[in-house]
């Protein structure tokens, strides 16, 4: 008779090697695609600039800043009426979004697109005006709205409409017995992503409108680091204390306080409208007919095919080293590790980086490494990782473990991460979706994605190529989202959409 | 069908779309009856009061073990929930923002008959289990049936106040059929009991002709277990 052996490394049906198995394929499908990734690092003295930013950081010279409310005030503003539209917009549709296939269907595409790439659209009609940030908000937020919605109307407790008397109306059924179990989850998403949106609208300073992030692109663009310190200092301050101005009492009266904060408000010339919606931003040989023409054009967009490799390479890079990075992190804030100095510094780090938009810290990386694809990952990598260790320890922290006493080494392996590690994957898999179209975005900044040759066509006119690249982009991010939400591991307690 | 008789079953088969729960079932209800339906949590109790409200739809006034209340909402829009068929949307939509008079009048008192005064505005989210059991039988007084279907609705009140609660929903309705794991309760205070055992309906009698002991056998937990009391092993 044999001697009976352990089985082999990772061998074993349990839900958690399965996890571990389908990991550790993405960790190896990354590692062997990293060498077609150009990770050089360009700048001369990156530390030298890295300890002028950190001086600049720790000493800001708040006296510089030229109207500092102004873009405040016009951040928020944009960020609110952008929500609050894309509410008005999406929650219409999320009563039919499971009903209709078009429906889906179009908010996939508006939110398969990121912000500032609405922004470039409809800055080519309305300037650099109010209308152009709020559609670039609104417009995606619409299609995100219509979907969480839906989804959480649809799990709504049933037990109140079933024990309603036969023959009452639809809409007396839905405010009765659904909207008011279904607010709170409503309510708690829509704040959720106001807060998104307070990072968007700030991000739109990128493409030229005058919010926080136009004064913050151009100080560090400038090397005004000192300056730059001070409104990094500032814009972490409105994050951190959107519980306060924020509040749902004062909302009201922010709402309409800040209407007249919202400007410059574009004349828009009607026929300029119609020439770019049915002319500019389709191929000339699509709207003759030509069809040899039209293969022709295809061959004209230049690196189609890089530029959707890189996005692609880019973005799982940007996976794998988000749950690399939340594995690593994520004890820093838990209270099952370190004492209480060490909990707060990591909780400090991990929020402070969740906070910081992506392109905003590849931007920060970009100035220290020059252009390659390696700022762009780092930002991917940290922002996303240190988002899902934030989330994994609030989660862990509501664990108790059974076996006190263990070594650090062993709480973490044996207590909480197997406990921890399927919601954690999941919110990777949901990330990834996010991670994509953050991917492309970052192309804006130089790195050789799809957002790259979309940006350039903007600029030099050429909108058919830009919206082709567009829809291209979109695609690509639907087909992720799809990937990521076949592989995802299912039934987790983290399962929240303001975790998303 | 007499006129007397709201519903008869002859060897039908009742359950879900998917699947039949109490195959070949027989039995009528007749107007004036007042039945304790009797048996084991999974017998098909609540199979058969789902067929009974569906059957008679426009007669019933429905009490259901879940309840079926939404806590966001005050007790006055609860209650008021019952006959929201018989307003339009539009009087619906501005009764939650201001309620109806009529309405309120009439809901305070029948919410004081059942000792829910002054709670009107409250949400039910911050009522007790056996306020709100009284809320969602409430709702259903106020939906103003001829018939009363409750399933488990004096489940978490104490003795007393089931008997009360049980007083007022026979003096406004002719017929009920009431689920119950009470058996004394069924015994004193309906006419007749319906007893369920494994899919199949072992017991119909009047409550005159039955003792405990007879009830005690709709239950095989309390064969098995003699020294507990049935009541427990029957419970939920």
């Amino acid at each position: 008779m044999a001697e009976p052996t352990a089985p082999g490394m990772l061998r074993g049906d349990s839900p958690g090697l399965r996890l571990a198995r389908r990991s550790l394929v993405l960790v190896a499908l990354c590692a062997v695609l990293l060498p077609f990734a150009d990770l050089s690092v360009v700048a001369h003295d990156p530390w030298a600039e890295l300890g002028r930013m950190a001086t600049g950081l720790a000493l800001p010279h708040w006296g510089e800043l030229s109207s500092p409310l102004q873009a405040i005030g016009l951040t928020v503003s944009v960020a609110l009426w952008g929500t609050l539209l894309g509410v008005l917009l999406g929650f219409p549709l999320a009563l039919v979004f499971f009903r209709s296939r078009l429906v889906r269907t179009g908010c996939a595409f508006v939110r398969a697109i990121h912000e500032l790439f609405w922004a470039l659209l409809f800055l080519q009609v309305f300037g650099f005006s109010a209308v152009t940030a709020l559609a670039a908000l609104a417009v995606p937020y619409a299609g995100i709205f219509a979907k969480v919605y839906a989804e959480i109307l649809e799990q709504t407790p049933r037990d109140a409409a079933d024990s309603l008397p036969p023959g009452v109306g639809r809409l007396s059924r839905f405010v009765y017995a659904e909207l008011p179990l279904a607010w709170e989850r409503l309510a708690a998403y829509t704040r959720y992503r106001f807060e998104c949106s307070l990072r968007a609208s700030v991000l739109l300073g990128f493409v030229g409108l005058p919010t926080l992030g136009f004064h913050l692109e151009s100080a560090f663009r400038e090397g005004h680091y000192h300056q730059a310190g001070a409104l990094l200092w500032l814009f972490y301050l409105l994050i951190g204390t959107i519980g306060v101005w924020g509040h749902r009492r004062l909302l009201p009266l922010l709402a309409f306080a800040s209407l007249f904060l919202l400007g410059p408000w574009p004349h828009v010339d009607g026929d300029l409208l119609w020439r770019f919606l049915s002319h500019d931003l389709w191929p000339a040989p699509l709207l003759n007919g030509d069809w040899a023409g039209l293969i022709a054009w295809l061959g004209d967009i230049p690196d189609l095919g890089p530029a959707i490799g890189n996005t692609l390479l880019l973005g799982l890079m940007g996976t794998v080293g988000a749950l690399v990075i939340a594995l690593l992190l994520w004890p820093l804030a838990s209270r099952h590790f370190g004492n209480p100095a060490t909990r707060l510094g990591g909780r400090a780090l991990l929020v402070g980086l969740r906070s910081t938009p992506e392109l905003m810290l590849a931007f920060i990386f970009l100035l220290l490494l020059g252009p390659s694809m390696l700022p762009a990952w780092l930002a991917l990598a940290l922002h996303n990782g240190a988002l899902i260790a934030f989330l994994a320890a609030r989660h862990a922290d509501s664990l108790e473990p059974g076996m006190p006493g263990l070594s650090a080494s062993g709480r973490y392996a044996y207590e909480l991460l197997p406990r921890l590690y399927p919601g954690l994957l999941a919110l990777v898999f949901y990330r990834a979706e996010v991670i994509i179209r953050e991917t492309a975005l970052l192309g804006m900044l130089g790195v050789a994605t799809l957002g790259f040759h979309i940006d350039s066509s903007f600029q030099y006119l050429m909108f058919d190529q830009a919206f082709f690249l567009l829809l291209v982009t979109a695609g690509l991010n639907i087909a992720v989202d799809a990937l990521a939400r076949r592989y995802r591991p299912r039934e987790v307690v983290m399962d929240d959409p303001c975790s998303r | 069908m007499s006129v007397t008789e709201l519903l008869s079953l002859a060897d039908e088969d009742v359950g879900h779309a998917s699947q039949v729960v109490l195959p070949r079932l027989s039995l009528t209800l007749r107007v004036g009856e007042r039945i304790a339906l009797l048996g084991q949590s999974g017998a098909g109790k609540s199979t058969l009061l789902a067929t009974l409200r569906r059957r008679l739809a426009a007669d019933a006034a429905w009490c259901p073990q879940s309840h079926g209340l939404v806590p966001q909402l005050a007790v006055y829009h609860n209650v008021y929930m019952g006959r929201l068929e018989r307003h339009s949307a539009l009087a619906n939509l501005w009764n939650l923002i201001r309620p109806d008079r009529r309405a309120w009048t009439e809901i305070e008192t029948l919410c004081g008959e059942l000792g829910l005064a002054g709670l009107l505005r409250r949400p039910v989210a911050r009522l007790s289990g056996g306020q709100r059991q009284r809320v969602a039988i409430a709702r259903a007084l106020y939906q103003r049936r001829r018939l009363f279907l409750g399933d488990e609705p004096v489940a978490s009140v104490d003795p007393h106040q089931a008997l009360r609660l049980l007083a007022l929903i026979d003096a406004r309705h002719d017929t009920s059929v009431v689920a119950l794991h009470q058996r004394e309760l069924a015994l004193s205070h309906f006419d007749r009991v319906w007893g369920l055992r494994d899919g199949r309906l072992v017991l119909d009698a009047a409550t005159d002709t039955l003792t405990l002991d007879d009830l005690d056998r709709l239950y095989p937990d309390a064969d098995a277990a003699s020294s507990a009391p049935a009541d427990e092993a029957a419970h939920g």
